[in-house]
């Protein structure tokens, strides 16, 4: 069932898992803060880039849950849940050190994909539930939008296990050792594997879900600790997605004198910044325009990276 | 995992299954029955994991998420209730349906307490299995790769059939009904005074989203 990386026990892996989630999320909020500082020409400030988040999550806490009329009251509170452990489920799949992994499966980018699905089918509920406008519409795009990057991100896991000729991320990154980082062999994956990270994890130009021209989407309806989990879900999930591209692109925990940890965490860091920075200076994209895009310009795209992938691991 | 552990996710499993396909029939909104729906197979997919058929049991939580969601999408979209959000009844004939059920899992409680299933794999000694992935992609592969190209072009041609430009123009900019004379710009059929003229034999009734009605 396992693949070849040693795994933790099954406890301390489920708590490596949560504290992986848990820094990350916060990495996020940290880099998230400063970023917006930088590009609003703030500068760097102890207090507004590293105070002011913990100050509006310390917030946002206190605040009462607003009621709306009959509302799935148990899908209300399963979606952000089942959003976080999706996060999750991504997360232990991937090798976080040169040698273990949490659950390196046989069928790892599978689980991958079934992870992202699922999160969908999590955004989708949690848009639903409040029985609110605002929030449904935020949930059918999101579906929209959904159905065009799945297949995008099926494509280019396909395209990176081909070298390795397994399905298994601790093959994956072996491969990349024993040859060239994907990012330089699939030069067409990483740019399409963001796009999937940004549009999954309802961030910066591609948050189809949640964004301010819908009043914040799925997340009109919910405030306090509700607000709080969803938007924890989202940081979780970025920090997934991101540590998803340093292993399948980046080599994951490859490098010289540091543990392998190490340099996963400042490879994903990498990643999850620059996907930060875009969410600041990238404008929001409209859903009707994003789906053409994905269906004409990137899903062709996948196709040919597919094929080039293919030939090359036939040459 | 050890036997005892084995069993009782089994059992979970198992359980959770059978509650959830239960739960379709019971509430009251197609959205709710397709993801108890999906919660029932997931369920499934996961007793296939226990059973070691690791692929078929991920894929099936990858392949009923998306299959899923778009059934509820396509349920609400074309429900005879006003977007399928109104509570309904969620079973047809249930008289038929509860006897065949009955009949159906009867069978196969008899089949699977009387057969004599093997207790471990067994060796595909005869060679089956082989002889099928032969068929498959040696003699057949002509007929899969034309049954594969073919459904291909169905998904292509759905999808372009469905995107966002039809003849009425593009879906996103508003419809525009087609000129009566090809060759005349300006015998286009004027819609809005058309429905002007229902709206006063109907006594402005239905058409909640016009301008120029006070």
């Amino acid at each position: 069932m396992t693949g070849e990386l040693a795994a933790p026990h099954p406890v301390l892996g489920a708590v490596v898992v949560l504290g992986v989630l848990l820094i990350g999320a916060a990495v996020v909020t940290t880099a998230d803060a400063v970023v917006a500082d930088r590009v609003a020409g703030r500068g760097l400030g102890l207090r507004t880039s590293l105070v002011r988040p913990w100050r509006r999550i310390a917030l946002a806490l206190v605040r009462p849950q607003p009621v709306t009329e009959r509302p799935d009251w148990g899908l209300w509170v399963l979606a952000p849940a089942t959003y976080v452990g999706m996060a999750a489920l991504a997360v232990s799949v991937l090798p976080l050190g040169t040698d273990w992994a949490v659950a390196d499966v046989r069928t790892g980018i599978v689980v991958l994909g079934s992870a992202e699905v699922l999160a969908m089918v999590a955004v989708f509920l949690h848009g639903w539930a409040p029985n609110s406008p605002l929030a449904l519409v935020g949930a059918y795009r999101f579906v929209a939008a959904g159905l065009s990057f799945l297949l995008l991100s099926m494509f280019v896991l396909i395209a990176a296990a081909l070298p390795a000729e397994s399905m298994s991320l601790g093959r994956i990154v072996a491969s990349q050792q024993e040859g060239v980082w994907n990012v330089l062999r699939q030069p067409l994956g990483m740019p399409l594997f963001l796009v999937v990270a940004l549009s999954v994890s309802l961030h910066g130009p591609l948050d189809m879900a949640d964004g301010t021209e819908l009043a914040t989407g799925t997340v009109a309806e919910s405030s306090g600790p509700a607000r709080l989990a969803w938007e924890f879900g989202r940081r979780a999930m970025l920090t997934a997605y991101a540590l998803a591209t340093a292993v399948v692109f980046l080599a994951g925990p490859t490098g010289p004198v540091l543990p392998g940890w190490v340099w996963l965490a400042v490879k994903a860091i990498a990643v999850a910044v620059v996907l930060v920075w875009c969410g600041h200076r990238l404008g929001r994209i409209g859903i009707e325009r994003y789906v053409r895009l994905a269906w004409t310009v990137l899903l062709p795209l996948s196709f040919l990276h597919l094929a080039i992938a293919g030939v090359a691991a036939l040459a | 995992m050890t036997g005892l552990a084995t069993d009782l996710a089994f059992w979970t499993f198992a359980v959770a299954a059978a509650w959830f396909g239960w739960r379709v029939f019971r509430t009251d909104s197609m959205v709710r029955a397709t993801f108890c729906l999906l919660a029932s197979f997931l369920n499934v997919g996961a007793i296939m994991v226990l059973l070691l058929a690791e692929y078929l049991g991920v894929a099936m939580f990858f392949m009923m998420g998306v299959e899923m969601v778009v059934m509820a999408i396509f349920m609400v979209a074309f429900m005879m209730n006003p977007a399928g959000l109104n509570p309904m009844q969620m079973v047809h004939q249930p008289r038929a349906a509860v006897a065949v059920g009955i009949g159906a899992a009867t069978g196969l409680a008899v089949v699977a307490a009387v057969a004599d299933l093997p207790p471990a794999a067994l060796l595909d000694e005869a060679g089956t299995i082989r002889a099928l992935g032969n068929e498959l992609m040696g003699s057949s592969m002509l007929l899969m790769e034309v049954v594969g190209v073919t459904l291909v072009a169905t998904m292509v041609g759905a999808v372009v059939l469905s995107s966002a430009s039809g003849r009425y123009g593009r879906a996103d900019t508003g419809s525009v009904p087609p000129l009566l004379d090809p060759d005349d710009p300006d015998s286009r059929p004027d819609l809005a005074s058309a429905d002007g003229q229902d709206d006063a034999h109907a006594g402005h009734g239905g058409h909640g989203g016009h301008g120029g009605h006070g």
